[in-house]
């Protein structure tokens, strides 16, 4: 049974300890990575890993322990380490409590075809990318993974979860030319390589001769893979509880104002089977559907136990892992409902401005006023007359979302699930399913090299 | 103190009492070596293999409240593998004979199954067996340090920043041991234990609707260096906390830094991260073939730019030196078992040296590697920074100003941005002061400066000297997919630049 070993090994880390409440976090991964640059396959990895991670409260004072020797004497070592923990602390009046036990929603995520490809197969895959993208150098990977999550606590709160991701990455690059695509599901059949590799492949080859382009703000047409890089930033720095409680938020004292265009409504859905779907948190609170923002108005932002409980509030189902939680809850699952557009009316939309395909190292300049910068890559054009006319080279953009999302000339129809995790640490897989979208203000305030090698 | 010694008994090794491995040290290194047999007992031209145990306690606190308390543990061991031309790279975190042999055996199965079609065979830069042993020299373990000592440190630093007007503050303080030990099929045999240590604080600051925040030391989680708690003691949090919290309001009455093109001064905290994105990136040498293109990006610089391009002015001198007392890319083997070393990265703004594989060394047929380093025992080595500093010129920071009619000086690292060739950036700070004739004036909030890597470098006409140049350690530079993080050493002094765009905004 999908999930049933991470149970386990939470349910035995959490016998092993002892004080007034513990928990504990069974994080198990088990992946393959066949990374290719220049066509060649030279970063291929395969990880398995299991880490747990023990809570204990004594007198209201928390400690937190984890490990990856899941015997039982490394269990016995980390649950005892904890204890000291909490003991050499100091009681924490925000520190709500573990999670009483509850009903986690039945999710969709896990598919048993891609838990069972071999390290061959991830292989193969990767060599239908690259033979699907012949002439130029292909870039990118094909990985794939089955992560497993099971929480257990002396509140008698046991859930587990087995989840499947699949993602592949193709850059077609060469000298004076560069073209982006990728695609991600947590069922291997649905993302073909190849297909990733020539729609590359054909981006790639309308990037030369790429032109300069004077600053200036800009109507604009991003790609979801442009729109949901912005949105990570975005969700990391304004969507969680804690920058909205500390002020820093773009959402903070804007709640239930029209803070967007009507047709911009973001939500954060960890049930949508057409995302990677979650069935609870990593406090074993169950996944909440959030409506963020509904038809430009600002409603909510996610939670997890410790902010709910300074506001007065339930817990979304957003926590992190200890002790990334100190950073607050986190929106794993945004979506930016689609519009009516196809690609091609975005761009007449928009009439004349760029295209831009995908973003380079974004920054926040300024959370409260959701303002970021970064760069355009492997894929920027001009538009104009309604039709994309000319490569450009890369853009430096610093632009603020809220502009961005407050002058929409319209949204694609059509939604892409995009992968938002770089795959640091413990594998936790997350994207976001947005449409393309046609803005009337994209700031761009420099150029960059041409694209390419 | 960097010990290059040979091995001279793995049983007379023993590690610090700060280390959970239940695994004794001379085990670490039989296991590296049993994997490195099965590994060329299953048809593998190369092996390497890394045995890792690593513990890391983090405390932090916010708004006079403990926030987290944590401790991590993590070991196993990583066998990476050439056959027939092709890499392969699998891992186990058990550490046994069993996982070992397990792991080198899937290695060479991945690497394998790629094998077949390589299109480019790999050759290593030679390298002599490296033996030998390297501790961290320090005066107090930090992970002997009580916890309760940890939080009574940050919430002290706290109360001292505390006043009206700071919505936010917090502090924080870590601490890491790590054993490692290494083998490969070319002889090498090492042991290497580290110890590192930082923390840092920051306030936030609020009103009619403007947020405004300032750190110490450095806005990327403090600082942190290899050293023992001594460290972390020198950055006396709590002498600077009133200061951080004072700067923090302030900024919210300050005006807003005026666009144009003019002369800066950077203080050394944000010239650090300078030379981190702007020569530490573009000199990695599997950036220049293209490793990272898909992902962290690749490099304006080609492979025959090597003694050639004029980087910057003649004033610009950058070293990568994995000696660096205390640096956090100091050791004293890399993860190919290549001995530690101090090399020119640019001289008098030329470029002299590239950072370095054996992989990428012998296809430039220059170098030796060095630069190998990998993130735990789960991920691959790959080309990275070790300490990257830029050498200190010549005055103190009241000459680089004194020079200045009209002008911005600018502190403290707030934003970072950079293109995949590492040429075009945009760098915010948290603060900055106006210049005028020479002198500091009214404070200046939302400053940012913009430019294009060799021309910036181009306009360098000052760099201040020794006693103004300090070394700050990063615990987040990424790269690689899967995604690894380095913990990476710089060293700088303020520095002076000519005709920059300041005051980008949207």
């Amino acid at each position: 049974m999908p999930g049933e070993r991470a149970l386990e090994l939470a349910d035995r880390a959490r016998r092993a300890a002892a004080g007034d409440e513990v928990d504990a976090v069974a994080h198990l991964e088990h992946s393959a990575f066949a990374r290719f640059a220049a066509s060649t396959v030279h970063q291929p990895t395969l990880v398995e890993d299991e880490t747990v991670t023990i809570r204990v409260v004594r007198d209201g004072k928390l400690g937190a322990v984890s490990t990856n020797r899941t015997d039982d004497e490394g269990l016995r070592d980390a649950a005892a380490r904890a204890g000291e923990a909490a003991d050499g602390g100091r009681a924490d009046p925000a520190f709500p409590g573990l999670a009483p036990p509850a009903e986690v929603p039945s999710v969709e995520g896990y598919d048993a075809e891609t838990a069972a490809l071999t390290p061959d197969e991830q292989a193969e895959r990767a060599w239908t990318a690259i033979e699907a993208a012949p002439g130029h150098g292909l870039f990118g990977y094909v990985t794939s993974g089955v992560t497993e999550i099971g929480v257990a606590s002396s509140t008698g709160l046991a859930v587990s979860q087995a989840m499947t991701d699949t993602t592949a990455v193709a850059l077609v690059a060469d000298e004076g030319l560069s073209g982006y695509a990728d695609a991600t599901s947590w069922k291997a059949l649905d993302v073909d390589p190849a297909g990733v590799a020539r729609v590359a492949t054909d981006k790639a080859e309308r990037t030369r001769g790429a032109g300069q382009l004077e600053p200036g703000t800009y109507r604009a047409v991003l790609e979801p893979y442009a729109l949901g890089e912005l949105l990570w930033y975005f969700g990391f720095s304004s969507l969680g509880a804690l920058p909205f409680l500390d002020g820093r938020s773009f959402l903070t004292g804007r709640l239930n104002e029209q803070v967007f265009d009507p047709q911009v409504s973001i939500v954060d859905d960890a049930l949508d089977p057409r995302g990677l779907p979650k069935a609870f948190d990593f406090e074993g609170v169950p996944k909440q559907r959030v409506a963020i923002v509904e038809e430009g108005v600002a409603r909510d932002v996610v939670w997890d136990r410790r902010t709910a409980a300074q506001a007065g509030r339930e817990s979304t189902g957003h926590a992190l892992s200890a002790p990334a939680q100190a950073i607050g809850p986190i929106p794993f699952n945004l979506g930016l409902a689609p519009g009516e557009a196809t690609r091609d009316e975005l761009v007449e939309n928009v009439a004349n401005g760029i295209y831009v395909t995908r973003l380079h190292y974004v920054n926040i300049v300024d959370t409260r006023e959701g303002v970021f910068t970064g760069m355009t890559r492997d894929g920027t054009f001009l538009i104009e007359g309604g039709r994309i006319t000319r490569p450009l080279v890369n853009l430096r953009f610093t632009t603020s979302f809220g502009d961005l999302a407050s002058r929409v000339l319209g949204l694609s129809r059509e939604r892409k699930l995009v992968n938002q995790s770089d795959f640091y640490g413990e594998r936790y897989p997350h994207g976001a399913l947005v449409p393309a979208i046609a803005t009337e203000a994209f700031t761009v305030v420099g150029t960059g090299s041409t694209p390419g090698l | 103190m960097l010990k290059d010694r040979a091995a001279s008994g793995h049983q007379k090794y023993t590690l610090a009492a700060s280390s959970l491995t239940r695994v004794p040290a001379h085990a670490m290194r039989d296991l590296c070596q049993n994997a490195v047999d099965e590994a060329v007992f299953a048809g593998a031209e190369y092996v390497d293999a890394r045995v890792l145990s690593r513990r890391s306690q983090s405390v932090s606190t916010r708004n006079r409240e403990i926030d987290s308390v944590s401790d991590r543990e993590t070991q196993g061991v990583g066998v990476r593998v050439l056959v027939g031309g092709a890499w392969g790279f699998a891992c186990d975190r058990r550490l046994s004979d069993e996982g070992a042999r397990e792991a080198a055996r899937r290695a060479v199965a991945f690497a394998r199954a790629s094998a077949s079609r390589a299109h480019r065979g790999v050759t290593l830069a030679p390298a002599a067996p490296s033996t030998g042993e390297y501790r961290t020299p320090l005066e107090r373990h930090p992970l002997d340090v009580p916890l309760a000592e940890k939080i009574e440190l940050c919430l002290g630093a706290e109360e001292a920043m505390a006043r009206d007007g700071i919505e936010v503050t917090q502090c924080f303080v870590r601490a890491q041991s790590e054993t490692r030990a290494f083998a490969s099929s070319d002889g090498a045999d090492v042991l290497q234990e580290f110890c590192e240590c930082g923390g840092g604080i920051d306030a936030l600051a609020l009103a009619d609707g403007r947020v405004q925040t300032r750190s110490y030391p450095s806005s990327h989680g403090g600082s942190s260096a290899q050293a023992g708690w001594e460290y972390v003691e020198g950055l006396d949090l709590e002498r600077e906390a009133p200061r951080v919290a004072d700067e923090a309001l302030a900024l919210l009455r300050a005006d807003p830094c005026p666009p144009g093109v003019t002369t800066i001064v950077i203080d050394a905290e944000q010239m650090q991260l300078q030379v981190h994105e702007s020569v530490g990136h573009p000199t990695e040498l599997d950036r220049v073939y293209g490793t990272e293109a898909a992902y962290a990006g690749t490099s304006f610089l080609g492979p025959d730019a090597l003694g050639s391009l004029r980087y910057g002015s003649e004033l610009m001198n950058v070293t990568a030196d994995a000696t660096t007392p205390g640096g956090l890319g100091t050791f004293a083997f890399d993860d190919e078992g290549v001995t530690a070393r101090r090399e020119p990265v640019v001289e008098a703004g030329l470029l002299r040296g590239f950072l370095t594989s054996r992989e990428t060394a012998a296809r430039l047929e220059h170098g030796a590697g060095g630069s190998m380093r990998a993130d735990g025992w789960s991920r691959m080595p790959l080309v990275r920074m070790t300490n990257l500093h830029l050498e200190p010129g010549e005055g103190s920071l009241e000459d680089l100003l004194a020079d200045v009619d009209d002008g911005v000086y600018m502190a403290t690292n707030k934003s970072w941005s950079i293109d995949d060739k590492r040429l075009n950036f945009q760098f915010g700070t948290e603060i900055a002061w106006e210049i005028k004739r020479g002198r500091l004036g009214r404070m200046l909030r939302d400053a940012t400066y913009t430019g294009v890597t060799p021309v910036f470098w181009g306009s360098l006409d000052a760099v201040a000297g020794r006693g103004e140049w300090q070394m700050h350690g990063l615990t987040n530079c990424g790269k690689g997919q899967p995604g690894q993080h380095a913990h990476v050493s710089h060293g700088a002094s303020p520095a002076r630049f000519r005709d920059v765009q300041v005051g980008v905004r949207s």
